[in-house]
């Protein structure tokens, strides 16, 4: 790769960026070249997002220097980085759901006709979609397509607006597999064009696929860039963790027991009215992992909730611990023992403006001891916290704090100390359906959240996983059923299948005809 | 983070500006700011305006209390003002049946007088609290259409089947015999309704610190997902809520129908109702504010008939106040809000 100075695309020096209590870029030196692809590792929090949000204009630099093409830069906001030829795909989709592709691609171009001609417009796309190997109708509208299609839009969108500095915000966490490798494809493709390339990930695999040099922040700040040749696994995750990283996690073989949770035949709707789940039918058995695997919205949000009762189901069965609970609502689930680790801590499992003690007790306060008849006992709710924080270590200053001053990995562990520790009495949860439960977490929250996983397995608990990130799912599942459209498409162990089989059922291309319970 | 400092220092603020911003309409069509404001002050400094401030006060305090549990739970309560109507409603109820069919002792006609107005108050808030958690109907609009429909139901009557027979053809009930009237506090000018207002808000702040119902209003009130997810019930937790809100307002109605006017008559209330809903906000949904907050605020209703009477300003010029004070307070919360997002974008 040509590193000469007249290459370079982007430098972003000595750039301080902070937020009240949070230096969140301290320092930091960026260079992007023409024709490479930048991978910027780092954790949660390390500031990544921060740094390319500032090269995109949506925050603006406390200090430091910004150069495009040589050149020093204000950027003032999104629309003058695209000016530059700075284009940012989001890890959120930002389009508009009811409107065209055409339509969202072409939105915010300042075009000097005065009448949109769509259809040109339309014919253009298409041209720079198959220039990288993609097929799209442009009058497809936005919710009609794949979250790897709408992706695809984020990106042509981009390239339509003429950018040739192109900044993806984690753009696999909502791909499958072969989505991945159809996306590494294109984005080669780009680069060979002479465009530069930010690629923003925590992932380590997609470093090495796709990347040319590397840039790993931690707390702030840049602690190394690198190119590829030079970079090794190992060396990567311990600049980016800051300490060395075990790859393993250790997991004891236990015999399953008895089942737990039962789904027979269920059915169940989606928020908007449509059939989510069309015929599941599984079993979790005590000291068992059962993992999820299938792209986000394929049915997860509404099979866990089923299995905690907050769904009702239109047709099938739910047993627990051998009784019948078909729809008899979330406070039944919760008293025959069932955990629920929410997909959304902040929205969902935590309120976040009420403390850290009445969050311990949100699924339990109206049980013994912590209420009587209509009254709360706050002192055992304060003690039941004070014991919760020290064995799940919670960093907070008492527990009397707000949760939303907490870190994302505290708040987290706060959801994990009350589903899993929580029960009143001090009894271990029966079922666990865990939802994404490391999402947006640091590798030391990760780690720490998956081994109490397993260590409540070893105690006896079922666990239910759904997660969107397949290396999780392999590491800790006994078995893997990959869920496509509301259906399940087979259940596999993971060590008698490989990533290639699970990518395909994912994207129902393959389908298991005998299903092993 | 906002402190609670800033916060405290931009409520203030907002009222301040009110008064500059008041005292130059005042200027405007012709009157003495400072004569306007002089009369103002004296409401408060009078005994026996102060009396009739703390009278006026009261309904606003108990209506305050509330919508405070109401805009805990994240329910936009409108409705106080229809439900004060209501409140009146019952109350005179009472006492035209009790002096009607004299099956009513005096000792019982001040509690059967309260535990209706409370009843028939609370079952007219359970209206929308129905329709939200059945149809997810928006509650602003249902209470807000509500209050027509409860005042004008109160005239019907009033210029109706309630009208005093000898009254001269004024829409007006009978005058309250004096067991239904809200006595004075011995030896002061000031309503007992007063204490009312202090024992209410206490158990206001008890339910909602110290009960599960109150647990669970906060609950809703802070994320509707996270209710759902605990297992409780939004249908359950919107009828309890809304008949304690409304309950409480239509205590308000039977305040001013015993304690202002001594009987029923049309518009009663001059928006009061309206008026704690402003009260709610400046006392930040804490019902200790709440009481001296309301209690002010009444003094405001008396000044503008003060107002009226020595500078022939229009009522409408304190309406004007109280309204800028609401729309400098709102302003304020959003720029508080506003601090808050820039810490927001920590990723």
């Amino acid at each position: 790769m040509d590193t000469s100075p007249s290459k370079k695309l982007v430098e972003m020096r000595d750039i301080v960026k902070s937020f009240p209590g949070v230096l969140a870029n301290d320092h930091v030196n960026f260079t992007l070249y023409r024709g490479e692809i930048h991978a910027l590792l780092g954790e949660n929090g390390a500031g990544k997002t921060t740094l390319m949000n500032i090269l995109y204009g949506l925050y603006r630099p406390d200090e430091g220097k910004i150069l495009v093409r040589g050149k020093p830069v204000k950027i003032g906001s999104p629309a003058d980085a695209l000016h530059l030829g700075i284009g940012m795909v989001h890890q959120h989709f930002k389009l508009i759901p009811p409107h065209t592709v055409v339509e969202n691609v072409i939105l915010g171009l300042k075009s000097p006709r005065f009448k949109l001609d769509v259809g040109r417009a339309a014919h253009e796309i298409s041209d720079l979609a198959s220039r990288y190997g993609w097929k799209i109708n442009p009058f497809a509208r936005i919710w009609q397509l794949s979250a790897g299609e709408k992706q695809m839009v984020e990106i042509l969108k981009v390239l339509y607006h003429g950018a040739d500095i192109l900044i993806l915000d984690e753009p696999t966490s909502v791909l499958t597999p072969q989505e991945t490798r159809g996306l590494f494809e294109s984005l080669k493709k780009m680069r060979e064009e002479g465009k530069g390339i930010v690629f923003i990930t925590h992932k380590l695999e997609e470093v090495f696929a796709v990347g040319n040099r590397v840039t790993v922040m931690r707390k702030g700040r840049v602690v190394a860039t690198m190119s590829m040749e030079k970079a090794t696994r190992e060396e990567l995750a311990r600049l980016m963790v800051g300490r060395p990283v075990l790859f393993r996690l250790e997991k004891e073989s236990v015999e399953p027991g008895r089942p737990v949770l039962q789904l027979e035949d269920v059915h169940a709707l989606g928020e908007k009215g449509v059939p989510a789940l069309r015929g599941i039918t599984l079993i979790v058995r005590e000291r068992e992992v059962l993992g999820i695997a299938g792209v986000t919205g394929n049915g997860q949000l509404e099979l866990a909730e089923v299995a905690t009762g907050l769904r009702k189901v239109t047709h099938g069965r739910v047993v627990v611990d051998g009784v019948d609970v078909t729809n008899k609502g979330p406070r039944a689930f919760i008293e025959k023992g069932i955990a629920y680790i929410p997909a959304e801590r902040q929205r969902e499992g935590l309120v976040i403006g009420m403390n850290v003690a009445e969050n311990l007790v949100l699924r339990y306060y109206r049980y013994e001891p912590f209420s009587r008849r209509a009254v709360i006992n706050w002192r055992m709710v304060d003690e039941n916290a004070e014991k919760l924080v020290r064995k799940f270590e919670i960093v907070t200053p008492n527990v009397r704090e707000t949760t939303r001053h907490l870190s994302g990995g505290n708040q987290q562990k706060v959801v994990v100390a009350r589903e899993l520790g929580g029960r009143p009495g001090g009894k271990t949860p029966r079922l666990v359906v865990a939802m994404y439960p490391t999402r947006g977490l640091d590798v030391g929250a990760t780690e720490y959240v998956r081994k109490t996983l397993l260590r409540y397995r070893e105690m006896g608990s079922a666990i239910f996983l759904v997660s969107e990130d397949l290396e999780e799912i392999f590491q800790l599942s006994d078995r893997i059923a990959v869920i496509f459209e509301g259906q399940i498409m087979g259940v596999v162990r993971p060590s008698e299948t490989s990533y290639e089989e699970v990518g395909l059922m994912m994207a129902g291309a393959k389908r298991l005809e005998e299903i092993p319970a | 983070m906002v402190t609670r400092w800033v916060s405290v220092a931009v409520s203030i603020g907002a009222v301040l500006l009110a008064v500059f911003v008041t005292a130059m309409l005042f200027w405007a069509i012709g009157r003495d700011p400072i004569e306007a404001y002089a009369v103002i002050v004296h409401v408060f400094v009078d005994p026996g305006l102060l009396g009739e401030s703390m009278a006026r006060g009261v309904p606003i305090v108990l209506a305050t209390l509330g919508l405070i549990v109401a805009f805990r739970m994240n329910f936009w309560n409108i409705g106080a003002e229809g439900q004060i109507y209501l409140g009146m409603f019952a109350a005179t109820g009472v006492v035209l049946w009790g002096a009607a069919s004299h099956m009513l002792p005096p000792a019982l006609m001040m509690p059967t007088m309260v535990v209706t107005a409370f009843s028939v108050g609370g079952i007219w808030g359970l209206i929308p609290a129905f329709l939200r958690a059945k149809l997810q109907v928006n509650e602003v609009l249902t209470t807000l259409m509500m209050n027509y429909i409860a005042m004008l139901f109160v005239d019907y009557l009033v210029y109706g089947p309630w009208k005093d027979p000898h009254g001269h053809g004024f829409p007006l009930t009978i005058p309250f015999p004096d067991y239904a009237l809200i006595p004075l506090i011995p030896g002061t000018t000031i309503t007992s309704g007063v204490i009312a207002c202090v024992v209410v808000a206490i158990l206001v702040y008890y339910v909602l610190s110290r009960t599960k119902l109150g647990y669970e209003i906060r609950v809703v009130g802070e994320s509707a997902s996270a209710a759902r997810y605990a297992g409780i019930s939004y249908m359950q937790v919107a009828l309890l809520g809304m008949l304690i809100s409304a309950g409480l307002a239509g205590l308000g109605g039977l305040s001013i129908v015993s304690g202002i006017i001594g009987r029923l008559r049309p518009r009663a209330s001059p928006g009061y109702g309206y008026t704690a809903i402003i009260v709610a906000f400046l006392s930040e949904l804490n019902p200790w504010i709440a009481v001296p907050a309301g209690l002010i605020f009444g003094g405001l209703v008396t000044a503008g008939e003060a107002l009226q009477a020595a500078l022939r300003i229009p009522f409408s010029g304190i309406q004007v106040f109280q309204a800028l004070i609401f729309l400098f307070v709102i302003t304020g919360e959003f720029l508080k809000r506003y601090s808050l997002e820039v810490s927001w974008g920590r990723r």
